[in-house]
């Protein structure tokens, strides 16, 4: 145990565990712990002992005598069952926000209202959907046809088109008479930006991109995951004092959960006006443009990916046309792009999209860690490398080593040999597939 | 030169720029035995949404006049990021620095950000605000937007090309799903910026001189007005409860492709995964 | 730039800053331009640094905050490696603790250069990262600068100090200095092992921030002419092995997997147990020598530190040569400026400074060792398994008697080696370091 000039037990910081996030910082009531090159350091001469860096150390960095049996930051026990859970009593339900663009509504949602069944069954407690647009009348009822006990809907035609303000105050109003004690949006490009306007708003907590939301038993907080430092770590979050609870979870994370049409429930309609609110002006929608062939390699139940290893030009069609055999979508990783062989919407990984097809072939794709963040959520993996100790090896689920330059062709013909099998032939199901 | 004068007269611009440093999260590491993160040699820089929009803004400034102020809320080494930006164009620099800032979480950032630019606003009126998409580190692209609330400016997210900037409006290209959409607006507004925008020049060596050498403005939690208690942790209504190395998924077969390896695999991937295969083409015969 | 200084310094490393310093102390306008993001990035070093020396330039750097220092070293150990055995010799002193304590103590790089560089800073003097000097600018066939990668990047000096490290582009570049050939550097490599403080203590027997450095010579690098250290850092293990260049690309050994199998020695897996590798970095060292230094100045410029390959081989010393000839360089500027000649008449003071000084003294004295070593092989290969023979030989109690075991030994010399030849290695080692 160390001591100081002074004789006294000091904390210390374990460097390599310390993630830099500042909360012993912010702690420490003797100002003896600094940041360097992002790691907290303590000025032994200052540290009085008093351990409470330890307390709030969220990845056990700090080494201290006097430390206690420490599972999480604020332990469950410590948080007497009830309590928090009812700090607004007021606030009930778990409430989706329904994205509707240009029309059509975002599978993120209906995805949000099935893990908010899952939630709100914990809770015992009610399925919301929150509804913003210009006649959305159907999508209302199609709401509850996936899992909503009651839609609020504000239909107007100034709502037909988003603007951060224009949603922002429409959500922001919504929560305010609705209370619920969780929000769910999508974190696409939309529900990132919106759900930042309306949590500010409503001077709340918001935790983007989750990747796991449960509750947490006695205390009925949600706990919300989400990877962070590009998927090195996954931190869990609680918004424990305020109201409601935010979270913005990215599409296919997920399940999509199953329609059914007999479910009733309630539609109410609200009032909304756009009294002083200005709005940007619109001037051109462009959609994406032919080049990028209309892929969105999301949606793909198979996907081809090319890596570094197969990082040729003159190989690509050969993997384009494993992709269309099997129904499925070509993309890659990082290097390809680099190359200029492919555009940047056919990029998975921490800069490109994140995919969860249920089946993903990576061929020479090594597996950087910027890549698996992208594509750790395909529910089969098999990789093609020629070398097995490729980190993507490690987590495949099939890997086949060799040339993929001979592996290739066999898949292709051995594939279309099994396919006659198939109740749905692959090729009916290509859509926007050819590059 | 008479037109850059007479723009100097009619259009001069004030952006902010609101940067972060952060671990070079490409360099970080966790080690496969214990699970921590390795973060020695990590270095930290200039989070690259930021200094695209750092670009962004000394471009806008030069082509219509005006002044571009970088701030950052972080510890007194974040200096080094903030000198980065001054070596690419900015004109002002100015560190957040404060114990009560730290453990903020968005919500307490944006509103300690706020504060900044209120005052900033004060003495030379504030027309843009642009902030990088997101961080690299956290990745929630939260800050933006909660400022631009807080500030009661427009907000426009994911810029990818400024098409045009006049002495009342601008008019930029962002990315939505499914496409892109020009979009018109008129000051106070605050912009994210995408990668694409373009990258930072490199910096002339009297520019680089300049950064290195001007005086970087230290404000704490007094110095903007701040209420301690939205500052910080006590601020943050968001808490870590637990950090934990992700999952990692295990292996399952390796096979050698050679021979009949290839038809090996289809035959166990039918047998082995009927649920798969009903999900992808409706299922075997 | 049109801007102007009185001297443009190549190189924010210890010779760089330590002239950086000296010479802002005098109110000299100087400018430091560093191709590292920052100052220290690009450097290496086993991590030794000597207060004498270190206090040359800055007197009470103990009580300067932020002093980055890791242990202070009380004990130095020697150790002769066969590869499964080894001899060990220790030398610990508690005057180290007490009153010459800060005689040598280990430092990380990244951090005591960096900290170094802000007290050039703090004291005034210009420090520019991220910039690559490509090139002398020469007027009449004087140096007046150096011209920058950067754009608007020449810099205008009265005189230029080149202090860009050992594999110094500049000097090459510029003619000052041949290309480095191989058998005149080392490679080395080291690792930095991660352990706890406590676990430190415990192994090296230490404690208050005190601890151990280990000199290490024999078969350490695969029979190649390498020597290793193994230095105590506050909660880590440097470990560093470095070999002759020209060795390395003629046997092919890796360095990587050299300092793998140095790691499972037993005299080193103890010490080095549960810890986690942190880093791992490569970089050359200057051991050819006193004959293969540079002239060290000209017409408006001066050579310190690596660049002019100033470091003592046997003793491992090079930053502090680096930080003291910094220093001379700096002091001969400065008397330079008051009468304002540059020329290398005037700046040979230089060299007149530095062969009075023990770095000179120390360089030729031990002028012959690099090539001593380079030229006996048997001492990384032969003599190792002569000396584990003997000590398997006498410390194994048989039924032997004492004088079999010795002729025994005797004959394994002979057989071996050759008496012969084993005297006339110990002259020649004796010649190259008298």
């Amino acid at each position: 145990m160390p001591k100081n000039a002074k004789g006294r037990d000091i904390a210390e910081i374990i460097p390599a565990k310390c993630i830099g996030c500042q909360l012993c910082v912010g702690e420490c009531k003797v100002d003896a712990i600094r940041m360097e090159n992002g790691v907290a350091i303590i000025d032994s001469e200052k540290c009085i002992g008093c351990g409470k860096c330890v307390d709030v150390c969220p990845s056990n960095a700090v080494l201290f005598e006097k430390i206690r049996k420490k599972k999480a930051v604020i332990p469950a026990a410590e948080v007497k069952p009830g309590t928090e859970a009812n700090i607004k009593p007021e606030y009930h339900g778990v409430a989706v926000f329904i994205e509707v663009v240009r029309g059509e509504v975002s599978d993120v949602s209906w995805e949000l209202a099935g893990k908010a069944r899952e939630l709100a069954d914990k809770l015992q407690t009610e399925v919301i959907g929150l509804l913003l647009g210009s006649n959305v009348g159907e999508v209302a009822k199609e709401a509850i046809a996936y899992g909503c006990d009651s839609v609020y809907v504000m239909d107007k035609p100034v709502l037909a088109a988003y603007f951060s303000r224009m949603y922002g105050r429409a959500l922001v109003s919504m929560c305010e008479q609705v209370k619920p004690e969780i929000v769910l949006i999508g974190a696409t490009p939309l529900g990132r930006d919106l759900s930042s306007v309306v949590a500010t708003q409503l001077q709340t907590g918001l935790t983007a991109d989750c990747t796991g939301l449960d509750i947490e038993p006695d205390i009925k907080l949600l706990s919300m995951t989400r990877p962070t430092f590009g998927g090195n770590i996954m931190a869990t979050i609680w918004c424990r004092t305020r109201r409601p609870q935010m979270s913005t979870v990215r599409p296919r994370v997920m399940k999509m959960p199953v329609k059914d049409p007999a479910r009733s429930g309630e539609i109410i309609p609200l009032d909304f006006s756009a009294d002083g609110i200005t709005v940007p002006q619109l001037i051109e929608f462009l959609p994406r443009a032919a080049e990028a062939g209309g892929v969105d390699i999301t949606k793909a139940p198979v996907l081809v990916v090319a890596g570094k290893g197969a990082c040729d030009a003159k190989s690509l069609p050969m993997l384009e046309q494993l992709a269309q055999v099997m129904g499925g979508s070509l993309a890659c990783s990082r290097p390809v792009i680099q190359a200029g062989l492919l555009p940047y919407v056919r990029q998975v990984g921490q800069t490109g999209k994140t995919v969860a097809p249920q089946l993903y072939i990576g061929v020479g794709v090594s597996g950087a860690v910027q890549h698996l963040v992208g594509m750790q959520g395909s529910r089969k993996i098999v990789a093609i490398n020629i070398d097995k100790e490729a980190p993507l090896v490690k987590i495949a689920d099939y890997s086949l080593i060799g040339d993929y330059k001979q592996i290739i062709p066999e898949l292709i013909k051995g594939f279309e040999a099994r396919s006659s099998q198939l109740k749905n032939k692959p090729q009916s199901n290509l859509k926007g597939s050819q590059a | 030169m008479i037109t850059i004068v007479l723009r100097g007269i009619f259009c001069k611009l004030h952006i902010v720029c609101c940067i972060k440093q952060v671990p070079d999260t490409t360099q970080v590491k966790i080690d496969p035995q214990t699970n921590t993160l390795i973060r020695t040699g990590v270095e930290s820089i200039c989070n690259p949404y930021d200094i695209v929009a750092v670009e962004a803004a000394v471009k806008l400034a030069e082509k219509n006049g005006g002044k571009v102020t970088v701030i950052t809320m972080g510890p007194p080494q974040a200096d080094s990021a903030l000198r980065d930006c001054l070596a690419v164009g900015a004109n002002e620099a100015i560190l957040l620095s404060d114990r009560a800032f730290a453990g903020a979480d968005t919500l307490a950032t944006s509103y300690t950000l706020s504060q900044a630019v209120k005052k900033i606003s004060a003495t030379e009126q504030v027309d843009i605000v642009i902030c990088g998409k997101q961080a690299i580190d956290g990745d929630t692209a939260q800050v933006g937007p909660g400022l631009a609330t807080r500030l009661g400016f427009e907000q426009i997210t994911y810029i990818s090309e400024v098409i045009s900037a006049s002495k009342d409006k601008i008019r930029v290209k962002r990315e939505v799903d499914g496409g892109s959409e020009i979009i018109e607006t008129k000051y106070p507004v605050l912009m994210t910026v995408e990668l694409e925008l373009g990258l930072p020049r490199y910096a002339s060596l009297p520019e680089l001189v300049r950064s290195v050498r001007q005086e970087v403005k230290v404000w704490g939690a007094v110095d903007i007005g701040a209420n301690i208690e939205q500052l910080g942790l006590k601020g943050s209504p968001t808490s870590v409860k637990e950090i934990f190395a992700p999952k990692t998924r295990t292996g399952g077969a390796v096979i050698d492709a050679q021979g009949n390896g290839v038809n090996q695999f289809l035959d166990t991937f039918f047998q082995k995964e009927p649920e798969v295969v009903k999900e992808i083409w409706g299922g075997g015969a | 730039m049109n801007e102007t200084f009185d001297v443009a310094i190549v190189g924010a490393g210890p010779a760089g800053i330590s002239a950086a310093i000296t010479l802002a102390n005098a109110g000299i306008k100087t400018v430091v331009v560093e191709r590292g993001e920052y100052p220290g990035a690009k450097n290496m070093s086993g991590g030794v640094l000597y207060g004498h020396d270190l206090g040359q330039i800055l007197p009470d750097f103990t009580k300067i905050p932020g002093f980055p220092i890791e242990r202070n070293i009380i004990e130095s150990r020697i150790w002769y490696l066969s590869k499964e055995a080894g001899i060990s010799v220790g030398y610990r002193d508690s005057i180290f603790a007490g009153e010459r304590k800060q005689n040598v103590f280990t430092v990380g790089r990244a951090k005591f250069d960096r900290w170094y560089a802000d007290q050039a800073r703090k004291k005034g003097a210009l420090i520019v990262p991220a910039t690559v000097v490509l090139d002398l600018i020469r007027e009449n066939g004087r140096v007046t600068g150096v011209q920058t990668g950067r754009a608007d990047g020449d810099i205008h000096a009265k005189v230029v100090l080149i202090a860009d490290g050992v594999n110094s582009r500049l000097a090459v570049t510029a003619g000052f200095r041949p290309d480095v050939k191989p058998e005149h550097v080392a490679l080395a490599v080291k690792e930095v092992i991660e352990l706890a403080p406590e676990i430190i203590d415990q192994r090296f027997g230490v404690s208050d921030g005190n601890g151990v450095t280990t000199e290490i010579l024999g078969a350490v690098a695969g029979g190649m002419d390498g020597v290793g250290v193994l230095y105590t850092n506050k909660a880590s293990i440097s470990l560093a092995l470095g070999a002759n260049l020209a060795d390395f690309s003629k046997t092919k050994l890796k360095p990587y997997d050299l300092i793998e199998t140095f790691k499972k020695h037993p005299m080193v897996a103890p010490l080095i147990a549960g810890g986690k590798s942190l880093e791992y970095t490569a970089h050359w060292l200057p051991e050819g020598g006193y004959d293969t230094m540079p002239k060290l100045y000209g017409d408006g410029y001066l050579i310190a530190g690596d660049s002019a390959m100033l470091f003592n081989a046997p003793h491992r010393e090079g930053s502090n040569l680096a930080m003291l000839s910094g220093k001379m360089a700096a002091d001969t500027i400065i008397e330079a400026m008051k009468t304002g000649d540059f020329s290398a008449k005037s700046l040979s003071a230089y060299n007149t400074k530095l062969s009075e000084s023990k770095i000179l003294q120390d360089m030729k004295k031990y002028r012959g060792f690099g090539g001593f070593l380079y030229d006996h092989k048997e001492i990384f290969e032969t003599m190792p398994e002569i000396v584990q023979f003997g000590g398997r030989e006498l410390l194994t109690v048989n039924a032997e008697s004492k004088k079999t075991k010795q002729d025994k030994i005797i004959k394994k010399l002979r057989k071996d080696m050759g008496i012969p030849r084993f005297v006339r290695l110990m002259w020649s080692g004796f010649r190259a370091v008298k």
